[in-house]
């Protein structure tokens, strides 16, 4: 594994724009500051997308907090994420962490001073974040056998997933991680470690059990999402699916495609027939998608849908600067809001296909 | 009376925070020797990841186990320097290597960027995967965007090289896609992971074809079949070559 510090990285690709409304509206809900929000104010579906993962990721029913923080730094690595790699090693440092339990996490998982519970947790963080192949119940047996409630590890998977949505849709923007990196090392950060502290942990948020409705049960990927029913995260994601596909700057049959290709590049048969039933509904018929999936290519694309096929392919890599100069490419030829909802679906959909382990445990 | 009782006191407490004292240097002593091993099993470990894919190290930590082997489907991409011996006669050796690390340096970037997986280097020869080290369905489409990145990355290298008053380079790359077992092959001291199967010897065959022809990449039929119509290929007459017994149908790429 790579220390994070030699992953090669490309210069941001957006442009911040100030959204008092957006950045208030993240600040109110986080708990955190909204700057943040200035690169996705052009998107109306990302930006809200991007609020309802930050509040759902420290939204925790039945899990040890420090043991999804210490998750989100493992899977942040594995997908060569820097900016989340620095945002989750600042939070954790703040939080007291020393430096040396953190390099152990970056770079001793397999022999380092763990718990067997924490080790089983941290291992299926991994298999699911890096998905080839894919995830099966046997990787979730470690988790079972030291003593993980059957709760506690759809909670666990789901708040990975959403760390997997954070890593994805921050690789592709190519968002800055210096800040963060160099956070912790700050003299203000040390002088003022207790207090940050105390706030840290007040955007944790302990949540009661929350049921879908019967209305949320239906619609576009409902398999994974009622997989994650009882936990608040559910709700919210059933609100992003559905503004995706009904109210995004990509047309529905655009987000469909997308979900697609990006099944077959992750090997998920069931996502990949799932997306092929909703694309026949959309009138495409079987010989033009096997087209478009066997060659992501074909005449009856168009000139968007050119575009993004190929790139939803290299989303699932874990390449950054390879994935964030091809998106350069592509972001040429698209208005803001297209590329951003490009962005945000890539990461949702990568994140949603690696759930299926968990649809195979609930059954 | 009381004087003793603290002198003996203070004997104790002395001796107390000397051995305390001197646990906490056995223990940084020790932290820092673990901190040392783990650094050195690192850069071990990234050492040994240009022989490797990741996950096939972390697989061999894991389970200890390096003899391991997988069937798989891969296309296979041989590219060899036209000509090359009467380069290496003509140039100074530094000259020459350098030369050859700037053409290594450029393919291996095309091949990379189109997730194929470079396994060696053989004199000036070189030899890709795609496919191999994670399942790939666009695998025949990335192999031909791969060879044709190279051709492009050739010619930027080749005005380079002009603008030096160095020798320019011609390639050779030739394609195939067959079925064979990836995994580390070698000896205790030396293995390397590779793709063992015909496919290989198919893929430097056709590499071969390419000086017959004067093209400079041939792809099979059989992985022309898995390809995207789009590309634009022609085909070239049904060759037979030493050590396969069917004549191969091969295609030039444009």
């Amino acid at each position: 594994m790579a220390r994070m510090s030699e992953i090669d990285w490309e210069p941001c690709l957006l442009t911040q724009h100030r959204a008092p409304e957006l950045e208030h509206r993240f600040a109110r809900e986080t708990g955190r500051s909204g700057e943040m929000m200035r690169f996705f104010a052009d998107s109306p579906w990302a930006a809200d997308a991007l609020v309802r993962v930050s509040v759902q990721i420290t939204t925790i029913v039945y899990t040890d907090p420090n043991l999804v923080d210490q998750a989100g730094l493992v899977v942040s690595q594995d997908n060569s994420c820097r900016f989340c790699f620095g945002v989750q090693r600042a939070f954790l440092r703040v939080l007291g962490m020393s430096e040396q339990r953190i390099a152990q996490l970056e770079q001793d998982l397999l022999t380092g001073d763990f718990s067997p519970r924490e080790r089983a947790a941290l291992e299926f963080a991994r298999r699911l974040s890096q998905s080839k192949p894919a995830a099966t119940l046997a990787d979730l047996e470690p988790m079972i056998n030291n003593g993980f409630s059957s709760e506690e590890i759809v909670e666990f998977a789901g708040l990975v997933g959403l760390h997997l949505f954070l890593n994805r849709i921050s690789t592709f923007v190519a968002l800055p991680p210096e800040r963060f990196e160099q956070l912790p090392d700050s003299w203000w950060a040390r002088l003022f470690r207790p207090l940050l502290a105390i706030r840290f942990r007040g955007m944790r948020h302990k949540a009661k059990p929350v049921q879908l409705l019967d209305v949320e049960r239906s619609g576009p990927l409902s398999l994974f999402i009622n997989a994650l029913d009882g936990l608040p995260m559910a709700r919210d994601l059933r609100i992003i699916v559905d503004r995706l596909w009904g109210a995004s700057a990509l047309p529905p049959r655009t987000v469909t495609i997308l979900f697609a290709v990006i099944a077959r590049a992750l090997g998920s048969a069931r996502c990949e027939a799932e997306a092929v039933k909703m694309l026949l509904e959309t009138g495409l018929v079987q010989s033009d998608i096997e087209q478009i999936l066997l060659h992501l290519s074909s005449p009856v694309l168009s000139d968007v849908e050119r575009r993004l096929v190929p790139l939803a392919r290299e989303t699932v890599w874990y390449q950054p600067a390879v994935i964030q100069r091809r998106c350069a490419e592509v972001q040429r030829d698209l208005s803001a809001a297209e590329f951003l909802d490009f962005c945000g679906t890539a990461a949702l959909l990568n994140m949603l296909c690696r759930l299926g382990v968990i649809v195979d445990y609930r059954r | 009376m009381s004087a003793s009782v603290a002198g003996i006191a203070a004997l104790v407490a002395a001796a107390f925070a000397a051995s305390w004292w001197r646990a906490r240097c056995e223990a940084t002593r020790l932290r820092q020797r673990v901190a040392a091993a783990a650094g050195e099993l690192e850069n071990l470990q990234m050492a040994f990841s240009r022989f490797a894919p990741d996950a096939v190290i972390e697989r061999i930590i894991a389970e200890g186990v390096a003899d391991f082997g997988e069937k798989k489907e891969v296309t296979v991409l041989f590219a060899d320097v036209a000509g090359f011996t009467a380069l290496s006669e003509s140039l100074d050796p530094n000259v020459l290597v350098g030369v050859l690390n700037g053409y290594f340096e450029r393919m291996s970037r095309a091949i990379a960027e189109h997730r194929g997986y470079v396994s060696t280097f053989i004199g000036d020869g070189l030899l890709a995967f795609f496919g191999a080290t994670d399942p790939n369905p666009w695998q025949g489409n990335d192999s031909i965007a791969a060879a044709l990145a190279m051709r492009q990355a050739l010619v930027d290298y080749n005005r380079t090289l002009a603008e030096r008053g160095l020798p320019t380079l011609r390639i050779g790359i030739g394609l195939h896609r067959g079925t064979g077992v990836v995994g580390l092959v070698g000896s205790k001291e030396l293995k390397e992971f590779a793709f063992v199967g015909r496919a290989v010897n198919i893929a430097a065959r056709v590499q071969g074809l390419t000086r017959q022809y004067d093209v400079d990449i041939i792809l099979t039929e059989k992985l022309r079949q898995t390809i995207d119509p789009g590309y634009t290929t022609s085909a070239l007459p049904v060759t037979v070559v030493k050590g396969i017994e069917k004549p191969l149908e091969i295609h030039r790429l444009h």
